[in-house]
């Protein structure tokens, strides 16, 4: 299994919702808390495994605004996990899931270094890296109802623009829409081979025009004809 | 990237430890030792051996929990870190080793010696190579996915070994053959051009952009938002940036401090009857600050791609 | 685009024929009390021309095939025309031509002429078809809906301007044009809705001590007469709503209370009571200046508002000027409804409604506002609130909600009514329905039938079922007013004609005569026709960020960090031109005052146009923020630039002429460059005292409900995966 999402940059509307509900599902989760550093004061700042930017794709007036959630990517060739000495860094053989073991990791920064996607924070409160954990205790869940076997940031979008899945299997939802619309890697010349998808922004939708068989002018009361129309 | 100074320190510092050993076996090995007495062999060595903890130690400040720093040990299947580590512990028994088999057969280079000690220098040079593959492995920094990265870190930890080891001669009132000067005028030579090239490909552009970072490769890709108001974790370590001036400013500075200066000690040392003890002090001070510097700049001008994500064109 | 759509002809008769009041026939008596009203048979019900009869006949006769355009003379000698000939009359217009239109929006006539001939294509040439056999108002059954996937969303982007109603009436004018009201793919209500036009709700008029309001305060005034002022045209309510000033304000005029109540006019008040609004800051327009009017004083030295109460949730900026403070708990420790009396949960095709109950337990002691608003109930001994002896009639919130009935089996709740809780929308109170939706995750959903769904202001079965549910009063069609008779007997009693009452000074009747056409139209806002266009070039709007809400989200340690502090957004091309950095300080001025914010370059914003979001900007040391707070020192609130007045007639709000909604978004300004030593954001204002035992904001939270499960990597693994790179 490789188990990722497909993410689509058409509809997502920035609302930062999946990185909220991210937040709130992981703090109490397998890598929780997610610390906060002056959380009422100057400066908020803390760990987050989901974030949004938001870019100005061409020139006004050819001018589109994208929105751009980034969690981990969950890659193939995961480098992060290369590079950690201490082996708190891992990837799942059976599913393809990044994670850190909180308990063996030494905060030493270097997988962070080593991820091109800015998917890794220190959390300087408990010293220890985090990083999406693609809700690994939400999607393996038997307690929870087969359809909330998701990730929080999935369940969460209002516009549907996460999807979950496995795209080993060809038949999955996310390989068939990822083939479809042309799903993207991101940063694709470093080689990491990242699992989750972007989807591109489509292109507008061209609407034919009324053709207009007649030059008849509308305004004209004397030409008007009633139809029979029965209330 | 953000200067962790204990990181400077280390790499710094831990490079004159090893320096100084490997000159202090090779020149033992290669013509005898250098020094009139014993007991300054002893302290030259001993010297070593504190710069190379110093280094070691301060490596573990950084760590935002040391208290699991024994485990870093566990991946030297993949980690240059771990090797790092790994080597870095072998290095001291193998050392120790070596110091002990000559202090036993009374400072005669023996079979031994000449294995153990054999085995220090390469070593010296593979845990050198680890550490500078701590940042060339790492296809996220440009300026770091080099060969250029390991070649410099193996030069300038043998560079700044000749300059210690010069000056532990020195110290001891002897002068130094000639071939010491020789070799810390050519390294330092070595070093000045090789840096001075450095500084050149680090301003080479990336092949990684803001365009394939956000996959738009035909428009312009600008940022618009954050996504946080204030600076964090990303932006802190990775986004980390000095003035332009203050930069220009640092690698003058690297190039006269860790390069010429010693350089034109070194050759004035050649030229004079006897070693000056001030001159040795201060290349190896002005080395050292400069190297110093130069591991900074080479933090400071290392632009990790996620830098893309937050606005960098490339 | 209407002008576009007549002309063509591209529009859907039948639609109009059948759902709108396009057909029905208006007099045409200029100068007279009955011009613009609509002709009425001799039962008082609209009467349309039958082209059938070629007679007169009643708009609500189903057997009628009525003439959409016509002109006709009543055996009286009256002219009357058909509304929608009085729709092809006025946008034919020149002043409606895409060429004209242009000019005022900054749309080329082309785009406007494309846009609706792409509307007309989808509307009428990729109609959809669904299936479903219905009934009619009438009566009559049909096998399909057609649909015309055409939707417009909007709200404060249109509503917020001083000629939003009429914007808004224009836009539901292009929807019925097109047929795409209530229709699969249109414009579609949500259950409780669509009601009867006007909803058969008059706002109170008089109050009394110990006397129940003899209806809601807030309804909807259909002629002169609903008005609430006094024998001499002033008005009766303290924020002038109902009044000559903003006639249909079924809102209510919230945003003017505080400055009516200190300038005594229409009168002065003793007790000012605010419920969840942050009046001294983000709810008002002229920020700086409210503050200063909540603390002045007479002659005597006496506050003008003597006793200010709020009920808050939150240190806001307003608690601060309470002399009580009632604290509310958040909606996390209470008890609620979103009722289907009020404005429930809905969807499209499934009435739902919710309720919140309490997930953590209060750790003071403290009630929620509503177990508190019961409990005074009680003990005020409010008719509703005693039982036949005299004694209390509800225990507490709970009790309320589920046992109060509106009417006979309809109560606050829709969900598993009946005493076994077998029963949805009408049953008599069932003792266990809360837990009832607490076990259903708190929400309660009946989808309507595959019938029901489209097409209700027309559709018996909908209607049918909407009436048993309490929704409707009667099963009548719901006919949508595009041509507004009240708006017109507005008109008349402006020019005098009305029989009944009429405007007292000149200004009123002005604003009558212009502003309240039967037929959407547009003009220049108020605020704009009254300030020199030149001076203020820049139009400056806000937009809500999806990630708060309001004001109340920068006491939340996560939200605010994704924004502590706004920028003023500005067109890039035009911020260069005027020498401003991006990211660079600048002062932003209207005739109210003036601003000092960040400008973040943007190329998506028109480039006479500046935006930011709203409600971020905090009066430092409030909300528990340090007092270094960046919402405090870089954040800023563009409120301070709007004002509560019109420029040149100080005693007229800054608000839509007809409905009193807050013209928030009429704001016009100038942008120039701060010096460089100008840095930070302007006016800041005095630091809000810390409160007594306040306690410090800690500098990290490392917020979990519980600890955390890791999950650990076996240390094999560890030692054995992975090869010798
Ligand atoms: N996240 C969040 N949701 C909220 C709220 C919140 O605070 N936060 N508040 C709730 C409340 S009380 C309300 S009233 C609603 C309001 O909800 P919306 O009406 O969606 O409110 P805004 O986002 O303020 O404004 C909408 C848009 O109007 C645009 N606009 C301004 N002037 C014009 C104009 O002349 N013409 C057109 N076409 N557009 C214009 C603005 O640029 C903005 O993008 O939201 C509710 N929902
Ligand atoms: N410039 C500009 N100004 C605007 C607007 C705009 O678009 N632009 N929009 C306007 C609009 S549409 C609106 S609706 C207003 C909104 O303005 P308000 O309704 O005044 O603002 P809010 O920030 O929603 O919060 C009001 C108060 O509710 C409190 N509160 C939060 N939770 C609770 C609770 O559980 N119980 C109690 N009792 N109190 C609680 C908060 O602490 C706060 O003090 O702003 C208006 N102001
Ligand atoms: S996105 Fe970063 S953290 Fe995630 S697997 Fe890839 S390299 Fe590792
Ligand atoms: S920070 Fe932790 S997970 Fe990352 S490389 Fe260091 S030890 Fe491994
Ligand atoms: S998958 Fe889970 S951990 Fe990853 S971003 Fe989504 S919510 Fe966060
Ligand atoms: S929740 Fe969905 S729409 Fe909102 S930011 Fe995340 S991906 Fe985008
Ligand atoms: S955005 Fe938030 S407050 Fe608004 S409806 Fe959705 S959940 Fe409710
Ligand atoms: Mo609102």
């Amino acid at each position: 299994m490789k188990l990722g999402l497909l993410i689509d940059l058409d509809t997502c509307v920035g609302c930062h919702g999946c990185a909220t509900a991210c937040k709130q599902w992981n703090t109490s989760g397998t890598i929780g808390p997610l610390s906060d550093s002056n959380p009422y004061g100057k400066d908020p700042d803390g760990a987050w495994l989901n974030r949004i930017r938001t870019y100005e794709v061409g020139d006004a007036p050819d001018s589109k605004t994208v929105h751009f959630p980034m969690s981990c990517l969950h890659c193939e060739n995961a480098d992060c996990v290369t590079v950690c000495p201490t082996g708190a860094s891992y990837k799942r053989e059976e599913d393809g899931i990044v994670l850190v073991d909180q308990d063996k990791c030494m905060g030493c920064n270097l997988c962070a270094w080593a991820c091109p996607y800015g998917a890794r924070e220190l959390d300087h409160d408990q010293g220890v890296m985090k990083k999406c954990t693609l809700c690994v205790d939400r999607i393996y869940d038997q307690n929870l109802p087969e359809e909330e076997r998701q990730p929080a940031c999935v369940l969460t979008c209002p516009t549907s623009s996460r999807l979950f899945g496995d795209f080993d299997d060809p038949e999955s939802e996310v390989s068939i829409k990822s083939r479809q619309r042309g799903g993207r890697d991101l940063m694709p010349e470093l080689g990491y081979e990242p699992t989750n998808k972007y989807l591109p922004p489509r292109e507008k939708a061209t609407v034919e025009m009324f053709a207009l068989d007649s030059t008849e002018d509308g305004f004209s009361l004397k030409s008007w004809v009633n139809k029979m129309i029965a209330r | 990237m953000h200067p962790a100074l204990s990181i400077l320190v280390f790499t710094v510092t831990s490079g004159f430890g090893y320096g100084l050993m490997t000159l202090l076996i090779l020149s033992q090995l290669l013509g005898g030792s250098p020094f009139a007495n014993v007991n300054a062999y002893l302290i030259a060595f001993f010297v070593a051996f504190v710069l190379m903890s110093i280094g070691l130690l301060s490596s573990t400040f950084h760590l935002a929990n040391p208290k699991n720093a024994w485990r870093a040990f566990n991946r030297f299947r993949t980690s240059w870190l771990s090797r790092e580590g790994v080597l870095a512990l072998l290095y001291y028994p193998i050392a120790l080793s070596y110091v002990a088999v000559l202090w036993i057969n009374e400072w005669q280079t023996t079979v031994a010696a000449y294995v153990l000690g054999a085995v220090c220098v390469v070593l010296g040079f593979v845990l050198t190579h680890c550490t500078a593959m701590i940042y060339a492995s790492l296809k996220t920094i440009p300026q770091w996915h080099t060969r250029r990265v390991p070649i410099g870190f193996c030069l300038f930890f043998i560079y700044s070994g000749v300059l210690a080891y010069a000056l532990a001669v020195v110290s001891e009132g002897g002068s130094p053959l000639s071939a010491v000067w020789i070799a810390a005028c050519v390294l330092a030579l070595t070093g000045l051009v090789f840096k001075l090239k450095y500084f050149t490909f680090v301003g080479e552009p990336s092949k990684t952009t803001i365009n394939t970072a956000t996959t738009f490769t035909e428009a312009t890709v600008r940022l618009f938002d954050t996504g946080h108001s204030a600076e964090n974790f990303l932006q802190k370590e990775f986004a980390y940036v000095v003035g332009p001036k203050t930069q220009a400013l640092a690698r003058k500075a690297v190039l006269a401090l860790a390069f010429i200066v010693p350089l034109v000690l070194s050759a004035l040392q050649f030229s004079r009857e006897s070693s000056s003890l001030s001159m040795a002090i201060a290349a190896v001070l002005c080395c050292y600050v400069g190297l110093l510097l130069e591991r900074w700049l080479f933090f400071i001008e290392a632009k990790h791609v996620v830098r893309r994500f937050y606005g960098e064109q490339y | 685009m209407v002008h576009v759509l007549l002309k063509r002809r591209l529009i859907d008769e039948e639609f109009l024929v059948r759902y709108t009041n396009a057909p029905q026939l208006i007099i045409h008596a200029p100068g007279s009390a009955e011009h613009g009203l609509i002709l009425r048979t001799d039962e008082g019900e609209p009467a349309v021309w039958d082209q059938v009869s070629e007679n007169y006949a009643s708009a609500c006769d189903p057997n009628v095939s009525p003439a959409l355009v016509g002109e006709y003379q009543t055996p009286d000698g009256r002219t009357v025309k058909t509304a929608m000939a009085l729709i092809l009359e006025k946008y034919s217009d020149l002043q409606y031509a895409p060429e004209n239109a242009a000019e005022q929006c900054g749309i080329a006539a082309e785009d406007i002429e494309r846009f609706a001939l792409e509307m007309a294509q989808i509307a009428f040439k990729e109609s959809i078809r669904i299936d479903t056999e219905w009934t009619d108002w009438a009566g009559r059954k049909h096998d399909h809906f057609i649909g015309r996937p055409v939707s417009m969303h909007a709200m404060r982007g249109i509503s917020a301007h001083s000629n939003g109603f009429q914007t808004c009436r224009a836009l539901h004018l292009l929807q019925a044009l097109l047929g795409t009201i209530d229709c699969p793919g249109g414009h579609l209500a949500k259950p409780p809705y669509p009601k009867h036009i006007p909803p058969h709700i008059k706002p109170a008029r008089t109050c009394a001590p110990n006397t129940p309001l003899e209806s809601p305060p807030l309804g909807f005034p259909t002629s002169p007469e609903d008005l609430l002022i006094d024998e001499n045209g002033d008005p009766l309510r303290i924020d002038k709503a109902y009044s000559w000033d903003a006639p249909i304000a079924s809102h209510g005029m919230m945003h003017m209370v505080i400055r009516n109540a200190v300038n005594a006019d229409p009168y002065s008040i003793d007790t000012l009571m605010l419920f969840m609004a942050n009046m001294a800051w983000n709810s008002s327009m002229n920020t700086a200046e409210t503050m200063n009017m909540l603390r002045e004083k007479d002659d005597n030295g006496e506050y003008k508002i003597p006793f200010i109460v709020s009920c808050d949730a939150f240190h806001s900026e307003t608690v601060n000027f309470s002399d009580l403070v009632i604290p509310d708990t958040t909606y996390l420790e209470r008890y609620d409804t979103i009722s289907m009396l009020d404005r429930p949960i809905s969807e499209p095709h499934a009435a739902c409604d919710a309720i919140r109950h309490p997930i953590l337990n209060t750790d003071r002691d403290v009630r929620s506002w509503q177990e508190v608003l019961i409990e005074l109930g009680g003990r005020l001994e409010l008719p509703l609130f005693i039982d036949e002896n005299g004694g209390r009639r509800y225990k507490d919130y709970k009790d309320f909600i589920i046992n109060y009935e509106k009417t006979p089996g309809i109560g606050f709740l829709a969900g598993w009514r009946g005493e076994n809780g077998d029963q949805h929308l009408v049953g008599a109170p069932n003792p266990k329905q809360w837990e009832a939706y607490i076990e259903n995750e708190s929400f309660f959903e009946l989808k309507l039938a595959d019938n029901q769904r489209f097409l209700r202001h027309s559709n018996q079965g909908y209607l049918e079922f909407a009436k048993n549910a309490g929704w409707v009063g009667s099963t009548d069609q719901i006919v949508i007013e595009l041509y507004s008779e009240t708006l017109q007997s507005f008109r008349l009693a402006g020019e005098g004609l009305y029989d009944g009452p009429t405007p007292k000074t000149e200004e009123q009747a002005e604003r009558l005569v212009k502003y309240f056409d039967p037929l959407p139209f547009f003009y220049k806002p108020l605020e704009q026709q009254q300030q020199d266009e030149n001076q203020y070039p820049f139009y400056a709007i806000n937009q809500r960020p999806m990630h708060m809400y309001h004001s109340w989200d920068s006491q939340n340690a996560w939200l605010r960090q994704i924004t502590s502090h706004n920028y003023m957004y500005m067109n890039r091309k035009q911020a260069i031109d005027l020498g401003i950095d991006d990211l660079g300080w600048a002062w932003v001025e209207s005739h109210n005052g003036r601003i000092r914010v960040q400008v973040k370059y943007m190329e998506a914003v028109e480039k006479n146009t500046v935006w930011t979001w709203n409600a971020i900007g905090k009066q430092a040391g409030a909300w528990g923020l340090t007092k270094d707070a960046n919402e405090s020192h870089q954040g800023f609130l563009m409120n301070h630039l709007i004002s509560e007045s019109l420029p040149k007639q100080k005693s007229i709000t800054n608000s839509d002429p007809i409905t009193g909604q807050a013209a928030w978004y009429d704001l016009k300004v100038n942008i120039r460059a701060a010096l460089a030593e100008e840095q930070g954001s302007w006016p800041e204002f005095d630091e809000v005292k810390t409160l007594p035992r306040q306690q410090s904001t800690p500098d990290s939270v490392s917020y979990a409900t519980h600890s955390n499960v890791n999950l650990n990597r076996s240390n094999r693994d560890i030692l054995t995966r992975g090869g010798l790179k």
